[in-house]
């Protein structure tokens, strides 16, 4: 089976002045499709790095990455983000919803920047609302929903592409334990369900669902 | 995403309605200084147009009306005596011309004046218009008498048998014209010559002597002629009236397109501000839009729909004001071509003031999506 990502010998330095920083130092990754893997590592360790270039929203400064097969390096900024609106989708640790749309309209975001109809978009908006346990709340705004919900709505945004790789950044930090639980268990459905997924997070529970666990320490893998 | 546009102007709304309050005053500016120019130059052309092929024989001051000109009164009639220039005596007249009131800005016309004009030859100046009240001619007496232009006895408040001071001296009203199309004619007080000498201290003295020409396709003839034997004169025709017109216009003109240059200055700072101001305070949400799959063109278009709606909102309403200031104004109300203008005005500054926001905003990264803060 085709592996969904794969890093290769993988760098990302930035200059910060005239101090350059070594955010990752030759990480090679893979992840299998259906796959639910979480990196974790301390402050600093280049976790969100590596998201961000799994998630072809920047890339590498040597070596590459490649998204079922194609490398992202050779891409321009067009095609990438092209590729992050069909085949990747996100979930922030601040949610990042749009304050002014309901979560329904929310949800509807990722599609219609795809291109969807409306009509399409507005049944699997609903349908995608419905699996996170938030059909009721279609309507609400941002505010009116709690931290957990307002994650659950990310999330729906998220799979509302139906995207091969589902990317998430502490998904779990912004919520007490008890919507970090339940978030945890939404994921973990979904992964039994066929969904990749790749998620830094803190949240040992959650990353105990995990079915791989990858360990970043200044900018390389120590464990895997 | 155009909902997304107006959802967005409508939770910033005082900032949005301030903003479209300026623009609106903006775009009003510009319009209106449209419609200053039009009304001055279409006050000055149709007030020129009723001298079609008459000519002004005077001395120093502007062309038209020539306020500040003074010339013998002997001249003149010098002039009038000459049967072998062409001239209609019946239909020409010495007159006097004294501003008593001045317009509101530097370059506007007199607001009130005093036209002496000899008994008899009144027709030179009121031509047929009648009066609402009392007579439009004198009645052949030589005292301290007056006929009043529509604004003229507006001005004065007065009704005909009543006396109105002129230079400090009374006169009596014996009429009161109705509007006429020369505005001249509606801001003077029209007095026989020589009480208006007397009343002004300037016996033997006249601002202008209006020509007819017998013929009026020999004007030019006549006023070459003209040149010839009286050198020291100004012979003015209607096309030298109107020459002068354009050049004593071009400056007030030229500060009103500064002011509506201006208007699109002050319009553009505002809405540029305020999108950039939006732009701050949503890079997470454009980050979120860049890392779900939104195209850099999509961002681009958001912010640009945002300054064009913020435009169009403010001046489009700004098009009645304009139209009815030009209402007011008593011109001519703007064609489909000026008020594309204006529209066109509002369009340009959303577009001037949307680049460099749009383009910042098209510089978010989607990683801005991911940052805490």
């Amino acid at each position: 089976m085709s592996k969904i990502v794969e890093t290769q010998d993988m760098w990302k330095i930035y200059s910060l002045g005239e101090k350059r920083v070594e955010a990752l130092r030759g990480v090679s990754l893979s992840v299998e499709p259906g796959e639910f893997v979480v990196i974790v590592g301390p402050s600093g360790s280049g976790k969100s790095t590596l998201l961000h270039l799994i998630g072809a929203m920047d890339i590498p400064t040597r070596g590459d990455v490649y998204l079922n097969g194609m490398s992202l390096s050779q891409m321009d900024d067009g095609d990438r983000t092209e590729l992050r609106c069909h085949q990747i989708g996100f979930v922030f640790q601040m949610f990042n919803l749009m304050p002014t749309l309901t979560a329904l309209e929310n949800v509807e975001i990722a599609l219609r920047l795809a291109g969807v109809g409306r009509s399409v978009r507005q049944a699997r908006a609903t349908e995608v609302l419905a699996r996170v346990g938030l059909a009721d709340q279609a309507r609400h705004r941002p505010a009116q929903l709690s931290g957990g919900e307002r994650q659950r709505v990310a999330i729906a945004r998220a799979l509302a592409n139906r995207p091969r790789l589902l990317l998430a950044d502490e998904p779990t930090g912004n919520l007490d334990s008890a919507n970090g639980l339940a978030i945890a268990n939404l994921f973990r459905q979904f992964n039994a369900e066929g969904q990749t997924i790749v998620m830094v997070t803190h949240n040992e529970e959650l990353a105990r669902y995990a079915g791989r666990r990858v360990m970043l320490r200044d900018g390389q893998v120590v464990a895997q | 995403m155009l909902d997304l546009v107006f959802k967005n102007l409508w939770a910033r709304k005082t900032r949005s309605i301030l903003c479209i309050l300026a623009v609106m005053v903006s775009v009003f500016l510009n319009g209106t200084t449209l419609t200053m120019n039009r009304w001055m130059y279409e006050t000055l052309t149709s007030e020129l147009a009723k001298y079609m092929g008459k000519i002004f024989v005077q001395q120093g001051g502007s062309s038209y009306p020539p306020i500040d000109s003074s010339i013998k009164q002997e001249t003149a009639e010098a002039i009038l005596a000459r049967s072998d220039l062409g001239v209609n005596v019946a239909e020409s007249a010495p007159l006097l011309f004294i501003r008593i009131e001045r317009g509101m800005m530097p370059f506007m016309p007199a607001k009130l004046m005093v036209i002496g004009v000899p008994v008899g030859k009144e027709n030179v100046l009121i031509g047929s218009v009648e009066a609402t009240e009392g007579v439009n001619r004198f009645p052949g007496e030589q005292g301290d008498v007056v006929i009043l232009g529509v604004n003229a006895a507006e001005s004065f408040g007065a009704s005909v048998g009543q006396n109105v001071t002129i230079n400090g001296q009374p006169v009596r009203v014996i009429g009161i014209l109705k509007r006429s199309s020369m505005d001249s004619v509606n801001i003077s007080a029209i007095i026989p010559l020589e009480a208006a000498q007397r009343l002004f201290a300037q016996e033997g003295i006249i601002s202008a002597l209006l020509l007819t020409p017998n013929d009026v396709n020999k004007t030019i003839e006549i006023g070459a002629a003209l040149r010839e034997n009286f050198p020291t004169l100004e012979v003015v025709t209607q096309d030298d009236m109107l020459a002068e017109a354009a050049t004593v216009m071009r400056m007030p003109m030229e500060y009103m397109s500064l002011m509506s240059v201006t208007g699109l200055v002050v319009a553009v700072a505002v809405i540029m501000s305020t999108m950039v101001m939006a732009v701050m305070e949503r890079t997470r949400e454009f980050g979120t839009l860049r890392a779900l799959g939104g195209q850099r063109r999509l961002i681009v278009g958001m912010v640009f729909a945002e300054a064009l709606f913020l435009a169009l909102i403010g001046g489009l309403p700004s098009i009645g004001f304009v139209l009815l200031v030009s209402r007011w104004m008593n011109t001519s109300p703007p064609n489909v071509v000026q008020l594309l203008q204006v529209v066109g005005f509002a369009v340009v500054a959303a577009v001037v003031a949307g680049l460099y926001p749009a383009w910042r905003a098209a510089q978010v990264a989607p990683m801005e999506a991911l940052s805490y803060e």
